[in-house]
């Protein structure tokens, strides 16, 4: 059996269009990239990361940073390291995996500085 | 010397009698959604609160670039065009809640009349809405739900995407507080 030349035509317009829209719906209800995927700005220690950014923080926000330090508080959502940035975990059961008094490096997003508690905060962290 | 003794004496008294509860993860929702089309939410899973429960004074903020939607795009707009997160990184919440004790907080929930000023993109609005609050292992739980207009704090919603986003935006607060030592 063989296809007419309009339908042919037809046909292949209506892959066409159709590939298109899967396309343009894809990119457009695509999931915001994860943290594994995210491009590192700073590897370091709490302490150099504060040094860095601490009188601009706004030009930080939602930058990706490795951190690493000691872990001087923990609740159940997250760890506190160095006393000074407050890291809240993208998956709570990883905090069984960490120890307080321990050195740990995290991978996660600055969100911006805490003038209530006097923190920076991270989210999204995973492990190292 | 005299100094330094008075200034201990205040800071202990201080300490001893305002006993706060905060908490680093609130969940702060909103929703505008209109129903037919593409849910308008997202929620901060990151918001700072702290109430001193002798006064019953509450402050929270939350970082607007926090608020987590499902899809990419809309938090983009979110962001740049509406919130303009980059010039207003925050939000922030000052109020009281009247009457409130916390010898009264039990496991079944006790509503409080919550006023305050909410802070967005630099607008300031007071709010009044009810908050409930109980308790349950050790932590002081609070919930509330207000809602506002984009309006209110100078936000334009273009015309081509007005009808998919609602008029009224309701959002709504749940805490979790642990006493602060």
């Amino acid at each position: 059996m063989s296809l007419s030349k309009k339908n042919k035509f037809f046909i292949t317009l209506l892959v066409l269009f159709s590939s298109i829209g899967i396309v343009i719906y894809t990119y457009t209800m695509r999931a915001p990239t994860t943290i594994e995927n995210k491009k590192i700005d700073f590897i370091g220690s709490a302490d150099e990361l504060l040094l860095i950014i601490l009188d601009h923080t706004e030009e930080w926000q939602d930058k990706i940073v490795v951190v690493s330090g000691e872990v001087t508080n923990k609740d159940d959502k997250g760890v506190m390291l160095s006393s000074k940035i407050y890291c809240q975990l993208k998956q709570t059961t990883e905090l069984q995996k960490i120890n307080l008094s321990n050195n740990i490096s995290l991978k996660g997003r600055i969100i911006g500085y805490d003038d209530l508690l006097e923190e920076l905060k991270l989210d999204q962290c995973i492990i190292q | 010397m005299k100094k330094v003794v008075l200034v201990l004496i205040l800071m202990a008294s201080y300490s001893s009698i305002a006993q706060k509860y905060y908490t680093k993860t609130g969940n702060t929702q909103f929703k505008a959604s209109v129903e037919a089309f593409e849910p308008v939410e997202a929620t901060n899973k990151s918001t700072t609160a702290i109430i001193n429960v002798t006064s019953g004074e509450i402050a929270s903020l939350l970082f607007i670039k926090a608020f987590n939607f499902r899809v990419a795009l809309m938090q983009e707009h979110f962001n740049e065009n509406y919130m303009e997160s980059s010039t207003y990184p925050k939000a922030t919440f000052k109020g009281l809640i009247s009457g409130f004790n916390i010898s009264d907080i039990s496991s079944s929930k006790k509503q409080y009349l919550l006023n305050g000023t909410l802070t967005v993109r630099g607008v300031k609005k007071e709010i009044e809405t009810l908050a409930s609050f109980s308790n349950k292992n050790g932590k002081l739980l609070m919930e509330a739900s207000f809602s506002v207009q984009p309006e209110d704090f100078n936000i334009k919603i273009p015309r081509i995407v007005s009808d998919k986003i609602a008029g009224t935006i309701n959002i709504s607060l749940a805490y979790e507080f642990i006493e602060k030592k």
